[in-house]
């Protein structure tokens, strides 16, 4: 008999419920948290009695995942292990969003969990849909293909290129569909908050006092290779890095600036690399499973990355400053 | 009294404000966006990944194009965040470094090819909407941002690779 562990979604989340437990093949639960093991990952594997590995700093076939827990917003991460059929849990109270959204399914993610959430359930029968999560297949290819046989002559030709319109012109609304979709779940909501940002900034007082503290920061060069820095902190880089949202506020905030005119324009291209010498730092676990690069090539990778930065963060900025003459 | 309707006032004005910053982006970036992405998708759709996968195959074994045009391409073709599946085709002590480049270069392909990364457009556009305030176009920044891009991923993929040569080195003496 084996221990089964039954997951709910939390206050405000999505999906589930659903029940995990060790198989032939899946024996470790990934913790793929920005470094360290959430706490929910090692409850879940000390009920299970499986080890839980900390994804970031090793790499884990997703074969091998019982589970894997994610703390995302919303952005990329939560519908990578979706895609490669493990089932996920984001701590994160988010609904299905993001590029991979169409992989995500109530059958293998659930959000927004907290402890109280997992459960034990002892049962000596084995819950067959919790074996194995088929490889969620995108429910999109709507238009069925029927191999009609090829007639000839003009009849044929005719048919012939009028499929090839017909399929020409599936695949640009195909593409519109998914556009609308990235719009409306990705691209309107970010420009939502970032007018609620521009709304306070520019209608109260806050925005003078945040001009005052940018200014040293982003509009002189040593203020920016310090900013560049700062950002590359190894252990500051991958908390950072999550969906760019930090990268993204700080853009608005320095936009704002610069169209007060707190900030030249001149410095906005060194402005554009420094506030990002952290972009993919928490990412690079991931990527590189995507690449199926080797375990030992996360382990140093990981820190070689993450070190580069140190010294590319500030060259970058250089290189932007150098690059700006002459504009605006 | 009074300092109730003023506080009603700026409560209001605050959301005013917002919105009209909401408006503005919505009819000044949104159409644009859409017919832009749709477009492009479809095209990546017509060409196909696989001609894509095996042009990129040829490029991995010069050291110019895989810390410049591959990332380009993958970025391009596959989008984030499948463009890092390309890594499959460098060699292994390469696969950090192809990352790298390819993270460092999706912001900066924003500034002409939104489709890339739509979801974190506003790195970009969050400072380019202040030059645009100024009643100057973006377009200048855009290409600059771009050219920018690809020397700095350039370097950082060469630094990158560099050190975890080194790392693999010392660890493989270790042993």
């Amino acid at each position: 008999m084996k221990t089964t562990v039954k997951v709910t979604r939390g206050p405000g989340g999505w999906g589930g419920p659903f029940t995990v437990q060790e198989t032939e093949t899946r024996k470790v639960v990934a913790s793929i948290t920005g470094g360290g093991i959430h706490p929910l990952a090692q409850k879940i594997a000390d009920m299970l009695h499986v080890p839980a590995v900390d994804g970031f700093k090793e790499k884990v076939e997703p074969d091998t995942m019982i589970i894997a827990i994610v703390d995302c917003g919303g952005t990329l991460r939560c519908g990578v292990y979706p895609k490669l059929g493990v089932k996920t849990i984001d701590t994160h109270p988010i609904s299905p969003s993001g590029p991979l959204s169409r992989y995500i399914n109530e059958g293998n993610f659930v959000s927004g969990v907290v402890e109280d959430n997992i459960t034990l359930v002892e049962s000596a029968e084995t819950d067959t849909a919790a074996e194995e999560v088929p490889k969620a297949a995108p429910v999109t290819k709507a238009a069925a293909e029927t191999p009609a046989a090829s007639s000839k002559g003009m009849v044929g030709f005719i048919t012939n290129s009028g499929r090839a319109i017909g399929s020409v012109v599936n695949i640009f609304y195909q593409a519109g569909r998914d556009s609308v979709e990235i719009v409306l779940k990705s691209i309107l909501p970010f420009m939502v908050f970032v007018s609620i940002m521009v709304g306070i900034i520019n209608y109260t007082g806050v925005g003078n006092v945040l001009a005052n503290a940018i200014k040293p920061l982003a509009g002189s060069l040593p203020g920016l290779l310090g900013l560049s820095v700062f950002c590359a902190i190894p252990f500051l880089s991958p908390v950072l890095g999550p969906g760019a949202v930090i990268a993204q506020v700080i853009g608005v905030l320095l936009g704002v600036q610069i169209g007060k005119g707190t900030i030249p324009p001149s410095y906005a291209l060194p402005a554009l690399f420094a506030i990002n010498s952290q972009v993919g730092c928490d990412f690079l676990p991931v990527a590189l499973t995507l690449a199926e690069a080797e375990p030992e090539t996360v382990e140093t990778g990981v820190p070689a990355m993450l070190f580069s930065r140190l010294i590319t963060g500030p060259i970058a900025v250089l290189v932007a400053f150098l690059l700006s003459f002459g504009l605006y | 009294m009074d300092f109730l309707v003023k506080f009603a006032e700026v409560f209001t004005g605050v959301f005013q404000a917002g919105g009209e910053n909401l408006t503005g982006l919505i009819t000044g970036i949104l159409p644009t966006l859409l017919v832009l992405l749709t477009t492009i998708n479809a095209l990546i759709k017509l060409i196909g990944e696989e001609r894509v996968n095996n042009f990129a195959k040829k490029l991995t074994r010069f050291r110019l194009l895989r810390y410049t045009l591959l990332p380009i391409m993958s970025l391009f073709f596959l989008t984030n965040p499948m463009c890092y599946t390309m890594g499959r085709f460098v060699e292994e002590k390469e696969k950090p470094a192809f990352i790298d480049a390819c993270f460092s270069f999706a912001h900066p392909i924003l500034g002409i090819f939104p489709h890339a990364n739509p979801g974190e457009l506003f790195v970009w556009a969050g400072i380019s909407a202040g030059i645009t305030a100024l009643g100057q176009s973006a377009m200048p920044l855009a290409v600059r941002y771009f050219i920018v891009g690809v020397i700095v991923i350039f370097i950082r993929g060469n630094v990158t690779e560099l050190i975890t040569t080194l790392m693999m080195k010392r660890k493989g003496a270790a042993k």
